[in-house]
């Protein structure tokens, strides 16, 4: 099949060289050394501790009611899960930030990933009475997302030392990181331990911010098509 | 500091230690690089672009990609999943940019005849149409493994799925094929 591709292609070996030769003297224009990136390894591993320093700083100020709330085994069961979470998103991100890396995370991922934290909430967590559902959560929202941005952002600011090709998936992963970094805080501050209230309004803070990461991946992949 | 281009070059040298040559500034490495992988990422453009100026376009901005994330191929791992999944990107990207201008395009009576469209020899297999015949993603496929010569697990990091993403997509690929072909037999 190469071959007669190759038959297929009347100017052949001319026109190879022709096109070598303008790429070449581009390339040779703009030619500086460069350091390649870190270990992959190492980007997760900042990414995990951006997330974490984010959440504990937020909840210092905010106060650790949460925490104090808390039994031994919920923290335990519930910071795994976040912690497990937030490795499979710097994953993700660090991936996006290199070509040829690796296996995208799949939809199938992304839709699993938030119904098992929920599953853990509704292992360590009781109450699914939703008197007061939407008045108590949303300030929870709110105050998740007003640290999922900021952080998305610094995220996304890492992310950009590398070499982006799929922008909404790199959006995804970036906005869900963030997101947990939202949900770590809130199980730090907030003492609502009602399950209903925990798997909606804590655990949504990562599908939104996850959401709000690959919309910005889209609308920005567009801006470049348009160019 | 560039390397000037008089520094020896091995004509046995992989491309992966051409690579790590050009991310130090190699100009010699540089050039033998550009050399030897355009005719292959060249072939992939002409299977997809609709005629030989726009695949060159794509060339060009393929390597102008290439060049810009040079720092984010990982040195003496396999250089073609990096390369060919840049040059994926880069068609994708016009594709969707093509989309977006023919929508505010208007029609006209009398279409302007395409710039040097890619023609072969009469009696050659008419690979364009074959292959312009599968779906996207398993022409892809079909260009990366049995054009450019990568492995099954190589095309998989090119286009970040699985090796058995990609089996299944070749498969599907040879099947449509070989109907093509048979149907051709058949009316001849």
């Amino acid at each position: 099949m190469a071959q007669a591709a190759h038959r297929a292609f009347t100017d052949g070996e001319a026109g190879d060289r022709a096109a070598a030769a303008r790429a070449e003297a581009a390339i040779l224009h703009d030619l500086r050394p460069v350091r390649p990136l870190a270990p992959d390894s190492l980007y997760t591993l900042i990414l995990v501790l951006l997330c974490a320093a984010a959440a504990v700083d937020a909840a210092s100020v905010l106060g650790m009611a949460g925490l104090r709330a808390l039994s031994p085994a919920q923290c335990v069961l519930v910071f795994s899960a976040l912690l497990a979470g937030a490795c499979v998103a710097a994953v993700a991100c660090t991936r996006a930030m290199r070509p040829a890396s690796g296996k995208n995370l799949g939809p199938l991922a992304w839709i699993l990933a938030p119904s098992l934290l929920a599953a853990v909430v509704a292992l360590a967590f009781e109450g699914y009475g939703t008197g007061g559902l939407v008045n108590e959560g949303v300030p929870c929202l709110k105050a998740g997302l007003c640290l999922a941005l900021p952080t998305g952002l610094a995220i996304s600011l890492l992310l950009r030392r590398g070499f982006i090709l799929n922008r909404s998936a790199a959006g995804l992963a970036a906005g869900a990181l963030a997101g947990v970094a939202g949900v770590a805080m809130l199980e730090l501050h907030c003492p609502n331990l009602k399950a209903i209230h925990v798997m909606v309004w804590h655990v949504g803070v990562v599908i939104a911010s996850g959401g709000i990461g690959f919309f910005l991946g889209l609308a920005s992949r567009s801006r470049l098509v348009a160019r | 500091m560039r390397i000037p281009p008089d520094a020896v070059i091995d004509s046995a040298e992989s491309l992966e230690s051409l690579m790590a040559r050009y991310q130090q500034a190699d100009e010699g490495a540089a050039s033998a690089l550009v050399g030897r992988v355009t005719p292959l990422l060249r072939r992939y453009f002409l299977l997809q672009a609709s005629n030989r100026t726009h695949a060159d376009d794509l060339l060009q901005d393929t390597w102008m990609r290439l060049h810009r994330a040079r720092h984010t191929y990982r040195p003496y791992e396999p250089l073609l999943p990096w390369v060919l999944a840049i040059a994926r990107y880069a068609s994708l990207d016009n594709y969707r940019k093509a989309s977006r201008r023919e929508s505010h395009e208007r029609q006209v009576d009398v279409l302007p005849d395409p710039p040097n469209p890619v023609t072969g020899p009469a009696d050659s297999p008419d690979i364009d149409t074959l292959l312009s015949a599968l779906p996207q993603r398993q022409r892809e496929v079909i260009v990366m493994l049995k054009i450019s010569g990568m492995s099954i697990d190589e095309v998989a990091r090119a286009t970040s799925s699985s090796p058995g993403s990609v089996k299944q997509k070749a498969h599907r690929a040879y099947q449509k094929l070989r109907e093509i072909l048979s149907a051709k037999e058949s009316t001849k």
